[in-house]
């Protein structure tokens, strides 16, 4: 249980000093009147998630949610994109229900610094906010530099369409052009990275549109790895729908790409080169850069926070949730930032209201659409053992190998109705 | 966790207080971690230690399921505001495999017998919110009469009507309908009730799908 101590005391105090002046750094009435602010940094799966759910348990907090975008584009189903099963459209939101509904203050601007000592953030149009708990959802940046010759401005070129968006359409649009007969290569990073069968769900999706559009053409996963999210019921799907057209070369049959020549399109493994039509080379990862900027980070480019309220192990009262923070044995997916992030927003109600947290429950489910009736999926259920976020035993796993195809189909419906409840979840 | 409510309380008294010297509140209200599952259950050493509140428990039914379980659509059956003692039932059939499933079975294990409860309880508070579904007319005029002459008995009042063995199915996704009904055709007389199997096995794909139309044109 929290303990009031002289120390949170004086900060209590000095937040509510801080709160007089805000009028002074900004025209917006943020936090006036409010038993405390909140601010949390990033709408995705996550800070979209925290934002609402703290105003669910504490409706006199005061929350501004603060996203670069206007719009947001779900990764999550991105890949039907590129199987030309459904529109970038369909993936994107608004924040202006949530933040109607939910009253809560939503700011489109790019966060430049977070001051941890003085509790307030500054953003790029010059804004300065004080908060009294900060969450931070930032998402993954791509550590470009692992892959020689790769760099932000290449993969305007050759995409990594990991965030969902222009790369995504632009990669669709590479794969139009291509010839029949070619090849698109897929490189896939080292663990541990965004939506772990993301890589071989798009390998799957390309392999649709081939299917349809280019029968005689090719896509090549080249993997950092030796095995993969779900490997068992992607390979069966493979074979199933798209025979040879889909293969997988592991880490240590090559797979681990080290450069890029762009000029040759072509992929240079440590014992190949694999020259190509199409290029998506998915880079390997760390922590959003905001969470590099404010010292939130440790040595493996990920955020360590307490496993059970998500306050960063560095930083007090700065939360961070999402693919930017360890998080045990939950892996970096969207239903696991919705989980973390009303895990953290309890926790967060909690403590502002000088409660102990509350004993956390995590759940995480991934569903991959390998053809338009051929759905998979993997769940489970966490609970914070001895401080570590662990699997629930005997719960949780993956779709069985000898489903039924009407089994299949059934989870290919429920991957789209689980796409439509937890973005309404977020934006509504 | 009554154990623990008390200190809680005098905690809380002390927040308030600082806030008030402090003067930077204009409105006080109430915590809101004052939930918490009725449990007596001893647990082994790798188990967590503390108690999961329901709404802690229950918000991570959300991901799929919709907030408080309003699903937004299309298979998967809107939960919150069912009735308790179904949900619970229903929960415990997942866990046990005894109820077929894609991935509830896998999920329902995650969770002791007095979480499920928990769950179930604090779903059923919530308001119940039907889907803004389109329907066909013609379907809906079918299963309306199939509805009557066999179902009626159970679901009454056009599906309103819940009880502990037997959901309420107005309002609810099509889709979701449907894809119960066709499971419990296929299990035919191992569909549970046992007359509601031997009624289902007799209809037709379209006499489904009608049944689906006419539960979702009742709000």
């Amino acid at each position: 249980m929290m303990k009031y101590t002289r120390r949170k005391f004086i900060q209590a105090t000095g937040a509510c000093a801080a709160l007089g002046t805000l009028a002074t750094v900004s025209p917006r009435s943020f936090g006036q009147g409010a038993k405390a602010r909140v601010i949390v940094i990033g709408g995705g799966y996550g800070g979209a998630i925290a934002a609402k759910y703290l105003k669910m348990a504490d409706p006199s907090l005061d929350i501004m949610l603060i996203e670069k975008n206007p719009q947001y584009v779900s990764c999550p189903l991105s890949n039907e994109v590129l199987g030309g099963e459904r529109t970038l459209e369909s993936l994107t939101f608004d924040y202006q229900t949530l933040s109607r509904n939910r009253d809560i203050k939503v700011v489109h601007d790019t966060v430049v610094e977070i001051d941890a000592a003085a509790h307030t953030v500054k953003l790029s149009g010059g804004n300065q906010y004080s908060y009294d708990r900060l969450i931070v959802s930032p998402g993954i940046d791509f550590r470009f530099d692992k892959i020689a010759g790769y760099s932000a401005q290449l993969a305007e070129k050759i995409p990594h369409a990991w965030k969902a968006g222009p790369q995504t359409r632009l990669l669709r649009q590479q794969l139009e052009a291509m010839p029949d007969g070619g090849v698109c290569y897929i490189a896939a990073p080292p663990n541990p990275f965004r939506c772990p069968p993301g890589p071989y769900e798009r390998a799957a999706q390309i392999a649709l549109y081939f299917k349809h559009h280019k029968p005689k053409s090719k896509v090549i996963i080249l993997d950092a790895k030796d095995r993969f999210s779900k490997q068992g019921l992607f390979m069966q799907g493979y074979k199933k729908f798209y025979g040879d057209m889909v293969e997988w070369v592991s880490g240590a049959n090559g797979g681990i790409i080290e450069a890029v020549d762009p000029d040759n399109m072509a992929l240079i493994g440590q014992v190949e080169e694999y020259k190509g039509d199409v290029l998506n080379i998915i880079p390997p990862q760390k922590a959003g850069k905001i969470a590099f900027d404010s010292g939130l980070t440790n040595d493996t480019g990920w955020c360590p926070v307490d496993q059970r309220t998500f306050e960063s192990s560095q930083h007090k009262d700065v939360y961070v949730i999402g693919d930017a923070c360890i998080a045990g044995k939950m892996p970096k997916s969207g239903y696991a930032a919705n989980s973390q992030g009303k895990v953290c927003a309890a926790a967060v109600a909690a403590s502002i209201n000088g409660v102990a947290p509350s004993e956390p429950s995590y759940v995480n489910t991934c569903y991959s659409i390998i053809s338009p009736e051929w759905g998979i999926s993997v769940a489970a259920v966490y609970h914070l053992v001895n401080g570590s976020i662990v699997g629930v035993e005997g719960a949780g796993g993956l779709s069985p190998m000898d489903a039924s195809a009407e089994t299949r189909a059934i989870e290919a419906q429920f991957a789209r109705s689980w796409f439509r409840n937890i973005t309404s979840d977020m934006f509504t | 966790m009554r154990k623990t409510l008390y200190p809680m309380l005098a905690l809380m008294t002390t927040t308030l207080g600082l806030w008030m010297v402090t003067g930077c509140s204009s409105e006080i209200t109430k915590p809101t971690q004052t939930e918490a599952a009725q449990t007596n259950e001893e647990k082994p050493a790798s188990e967590p230690e503390g108690v999961r509140s329901p709404s802690m428990l229950a918000n991570t039914c959300a991901g799929c399921h919709g907030t408080d379980g309003a699903s937004a659509g299309e298979i998967m059956p809107i939960i919150g505001g069912m009735e308790k003692e179904y949900m619970q039932l229903v929960l415990e059939e997942f866990k046990s495999g005894e109820r077929r499933s894609t991935i509830m079975g896998r999920i329902a294990k995650g969770y002791s017998d007095s979480e499920i409860k928990a769950i179930a309880s604090y779903l059923a508070a919530k308001p119940w919110i039907s889907s803004t579904v389109k329907t066909d007319p013609k379907l809906v005029a079918m299963g309306k009469k199939i509805h009557e002459g066999q179902c009626k008995t159970c679901h009454d009042d056009g599906g309103r009507v819940q009880e502990d063995d037997a959901p309420r199915l107005a309002g609810q996704w099509p889709d979701y309908t449907l894809h119960y009904l066709n499971d419990c055709r296929a299990k035919g007389m191992r569909c549970q009730p046992r007359k509601m199997g031997k009624r289902v096995s007799k209809l037709s794909d379209e006499e489904l799908r009608a049944m689906a139309h006419y539960y979702a044109s009742e709000k």
